[in-house]
């Protein structure tokens, strides 16, 4: 089976089909098991108490709105230079998702920072460069939705979407240096994780569950994609008439 | 050749005399309305002054560059010189600097008269000043890309800073940075190295991003 064959659209919509479902369970009840390993196995935090159980939805997502954009940038690199239609749609289809992931980090965060700093929010670099990435999003996706031809749209935020990814990096070192509150990354420390193992693998866990939705949510939006791009060709239509 | 392109420029520029004119009065519009709306208080004022004039430089060089390429486009100029065999790039430099020059040069020179008004110390207003020529090229040749994007769309009047502004953030947290520590007595150099950094990336890189971003905008 070659890659052109897989990057057919026809070809990923009927052979997708089962296997969106079948994820979306797969992810619903590994995402219980999930919450129930971090809500209740899970030992509590000698400092923060049970606050810091947010930290299995606030960690994975944070981690997944940074994995999607480097996706979707990837994604639209390879449809600029190489026209491959399904990228296309692989790639604007990862903003909303990325979106969400980014908005579900800043809520979980803010619902943390309440008892642990007081306060909802606070102009901390962390904070502010998520936030700098939902804008982000947004831009992206105000910008695909305001072009009438949609390819045209693609090329156009695919090129927005590489210059931020080339921005990030930027963005996230001035607004670090320009700020720093937020509690240093806990996981990343090679030498010796300040985390300790029986709680660091419930949130991996639910890294890998999180991993699987936005696969899953993925498989979904670009079947949706390729139908509103593809609803008046012949192929779909003898799909859909059985 | 340089000498025509850039007399064409300013030919441009000059014969249209409310468009230097234009940018420099909001300026000074936006500025004095900041007291008008947090009161006369000389102490606060001198304090975020140097906030406002950053912010309304943003304003400034979002809406002068918001519809930069528009004119060449309808005219069909622009497709005329992306065809032609002379430096595309060259000429896309030319007209960021030149867009710099007749929008924020102006207010630049005006900074002093600004800091008379807020009673900004010389020392501020020199970093003010310096402050504004390393950053507000990289602002205009931001918001350049920001309509070279959206170039295909009929109506993209709010959409350019919705998608701009995040890209603006490096130059400005450096920028108020350097400025806070003068006024505090800190060391500055840094945050003027990487101001200035930035401004060796972006201008040289610019050109070349916006020939491709044009040249996706045009064959649509």
């Amino acid at each position: 089976m070659n890659i052109s064959k897989i990057a057919n659209l026809k070809f990923f919509f009927t052979k997708t089909k089962n296997l969106s479902k079948f994820l979306g369970y797969l992810t619903f009840f590994l995402m219980l098991g999930g919450i129930y390993w971090g809500l209740f196995v899970a030992p509590s935090d000698y400092l923060q108490g049970e606050s810091y159980r947010i930290m299995y939805l606030h960690v994975p997502a944070a981690w997944l709105s940074l994995q999607v954009y480097m996706i979707m940038a990837f994604a639209g690199f390879i449809s600029l230079v190489w026209k491959v239609k399904i990228m296309e749609i692989i790639s604007i289809q990862c903003a909303p998702i990325g979106a969400y992931f980014t908005l579900i980090a800043l809520v979980t965060g803010m619902v943390w920072g309440k008892p642990t700093w007081g306060t909802y929010w606070v102009w901390d670099a962390r904070l502010t460069s998520e936030l700098i990435l939902l804008f982000l999003y947004i831009g992206i996706i105000a910008l695909y939705s305001s072009f009438s031809d949609k390819r045209q749209a693609v090329k156009i935020t695919s090129l927005l979407t590489i210059v931020g990814l080339v921005n990030i990096p930027i963005i996230h070192f001035s607004v670090e240096w320009w700020n720093t509150l937020h509690q240093g990354p806990s996981v990343t420390k090679f030498d010796q994780p300040s985390m300790h193992i029986s709680m660091l693998l419930p949130l991996l866990y639910m890294f890998v569950v999180f991993n699987l939705y936005f696969v899953a949510v993925l498989i979904k939006r670009v079947q949706l994609g390729i139908y509103s791009r593809e609803k008046k060709s012949k192929w779909m239509e003898e799909y859909l008439n059985g | 050749m340089i000498k025509t392109l850039f007399y064409k420029e300013f030919q441009n520029y000059f014969r249209n005399l409310s468009s230097i004119f234009l940018p420099l009065i909001f300026f000074f519009l936006i500025i004095s309305i900041f007291p008008l709306l947090i009161g006369p208080d000389k102490v606060l004022l001198n304090k975020i002054v140097p906030g406002i004039v950053w912010i309304t430089i943003i304003f400034t060089t979002l809406l002068s560059s918001n519809n930069f390429f528009k004119d060449d486009y309808n005219n069909g100029y622009l497709e005329t010189f992306l065809t032609s065999d002379s430096s595309v790039e060259f000429i896309l430099f030319l007209k960021i600097i030149s867009c710099w020059l007749f929008t924020c040069f102006p207010i630049i020179i005006f900074i002093p008269l600004v800091s008379i008004f807020f009673n900004i110390s010389m020392k501020d207003s020199f970093i003010i000043i310096s402050t504004l020529v390393i950053g507000s090229p990289v602002l205009i040749s931001i918001g350049i890309f920001g309509s070279a994007l959206t170039l295909g769309l009929a109506k993209n009047s709010i959409l350019v800073p919705i998608i701009i502004l995040p890209f603006f953030i490096p130059i400005l947290i450096f920028s108020a940075s350097a400025i806070e520590s003068v006024s505090s007595g800190t060391p500055y150099e840094m945050q003027i190295y990487i101001l200035l950094a930035l401004l060796v990336f972006v201008l040289p890189t610019m050109p070349y991003l916006l020939k491709y971003t044009l040249s996706l905008s045009i064959n649509n």
